[in-house]
């Protein structure tokens, strides 16, 4: 017996090392099956905390960089929403099409085609006659003069001039941009913005019949070069009757909340060239 | 100055298992690997045996060893693959330091191995030769087969040589500058 105690005294250290090393390989042949993870997980609690708080502070660090592939996957499901709401149904039908059918592909006749760019607010101003608002994209990301610029939650306005890796953004808060809007009749008319009321469109000279109330939303039509159709312009929230013609003139509150406008996108619209062509040949010819 | 030690060595091992998962297992390196395309990572943390004072027990190094092993694998889910490795170089600790140093262990009292007492080649040697036995077991552990030896050779010695870079920089860091002056 005394020299079995002498014995362990003397590989107590060896033994020691077994004895951990054996633990070691119980871990590891645990981990090995497939119910294994038992012991690993109890320690997990801690580091599972640990890694919790660690994950926290990367996502509030990367917090921008999440915002923007989510700006830029709203671009991408806007588009394929665009995709399928303009194209002419009309000429595809199936009886019109020949009935030995050797040409199998699909003939969709578009009569827009929209992509959306995203981009980010730099520069913004709201109290001048004509507001503009800058944002970091240019012609070197393809846009150009004349596009469209929409945020989330409805209208914002169109390029008006361009540079490099900035354009300058009228916002439809001008004077000298009047915006043609629908109302869910299919009523329209022109909503222009007055300075002396910011924050307000007004709508003008609608007729008397259209039955409208407070907060109809107002969109834009498909009448305008520059603005896709459908977008929401705002909502009413007054309407006030011309005693003598009784023509009703609405007060919108646009849906766009321009004092604290983050991101935007960009429309461009592939076939505004053609039609702008022959629009302004036929009013040449007029 | 004994309770200093104590502190000293509870602090660097939160820090160095800090540093290990929080930067350096986001290195995913792949350096000399690349035909075989096998990821490493540099670990850092076996430093912590590598630096405990020249007297603690056997028993001691092996017990911090393992939980600093288990440490990392419960970060890493690496059940015991670390645990294992780092308890086989505590083990091999004494020996090594013994047949590199000229006097006695228990000669060098209050004191840890660093360049500044060994030297940089001893120090290299000492600290070289047990990472070398650490990555061994630990990869050799975690490919459980000794199918794809040459790229298992070649992962451990490019790990080796990347981590053996990040211990030198450790102790380029952490060598207090001020004894040396006066």
């Amino acid at each position: 017996m005394r020299n079995f105690i002498l014995i362990i005294r003397r590989f107590f250290n060896l033994i020691l090392f077994a004895g951990l090393e054996i633990i070691c390989f119980i871990l590891i042949a645990h981990s090995h099956t497939l119910q294994g993870d038992d012991i690993v997980s109890s320690a997990n609690t801690v580091t599972g905390l640990i890694y919790k708080k660690h994950n926290d502070l990367l996502y509030y660090i990367s917090l921008g960089k999440m915002n923007d592939s989510l700006m830029s996957e709203n671009a991408r499901l806007r588009q394929q929403i665009d995709a399928y709401r303009n194209s002419d149904t009309l000429k595809d039908m199936p009886v019109r099409r020949p009935l030995a059918n050797t040409d199998t592909t699909v003939h969709v006749i578009k009569y827009a085609d929209y992509v959306y760019h995203t981009a980010r607010v730099i520069n913004n101003s709201v109290n001048e006659v004509n507001n503009y608002i800058t944002i970091n994209r240019g012609s070197k990301d393809g846009l150009t003069k004349g596009m469209s610029v929409v945020s989330g939650n409805g209208l914002v306005g169109r390029i008006e001039h361009i540079s490099g890796h900035y354009s300058s953004v009228l916002s439809i808060m001008s004077r000298k941009q009047p915006v043609s809007g629908r109302l869910k009749d299919g009523t329209f008319g022109s909503t222009v913005w007055d300075n002396e009321q910011p924050d307000m469109f007004i709508m003008k000279d609608m007729p008397q019949e259209a039955k409208i109330k407070k907060g109809d939303s107002v969109f834009t039509t498909s009448f305008s070069l520059f603005f896709p159709p459908d977008v929401l312009i705002g909502t009413v929230t007054r309407i006030d009757v011309n005693k003598k013609n009784g023509l009703q003139q609405l007060y919108l509150k646009p849906a766009t909340n321009f004092r604290n406008l983050q991101y935007v996108y960009v429309i461009s619209n592939a076939m505004a060239g053609e039609r702008k062509d022959l629009e302004d040949s036929a009013s040449k010819t007029k | 100055m004994m309770n200093a030690y104590y502190i000293k060595n509870i602090v660097r091992f939160f820090v160095l298992v800090l540093v290990q998962v929080f930067i350096l297992n986001k290195i995913t390196l792949h350096w000399f690997t690349e035909p075989a395309g096998s990821l490493f990572i540099p670990f850092i943390y076996p430093i912590f045996v590598l630096l405990l004072p020249f007297e603690t027990p056997v028993w001691a190094l092996l017990l911090s060893g393992f939980f600093m092993g288990l440490t990392v694998d419960a970060f890493m889910t690496t059940a015991g693959m670390h645990a294992c490795a780092t308890v086989l170089m505590a083990y091999l600790r004494t020996n090594v330091l013994n047949a590199l140093m000229p006097r006695n262990l228990s000669e060098y009292s209050n004191q840890q191995p660093s360049v500044k007492n060994m030297g940089w080649s001893p120090f290299l040697v000492y600290s070289g030769f047990l990472l070398l036995i650490h990555h061994l077991t630990y990869f050799t552990l975690e490919s459980w087969s000794l199918s794809s030896f040459s790229s298992l050779l070649l992962k451990i010695c490019a790990s080796f040589i990347t981590s053996m870079l990040f211990i030198i920089v450790y102790v380029l860091l952490f060598t207090r500058q001020s004894a040396s002056r006066n």
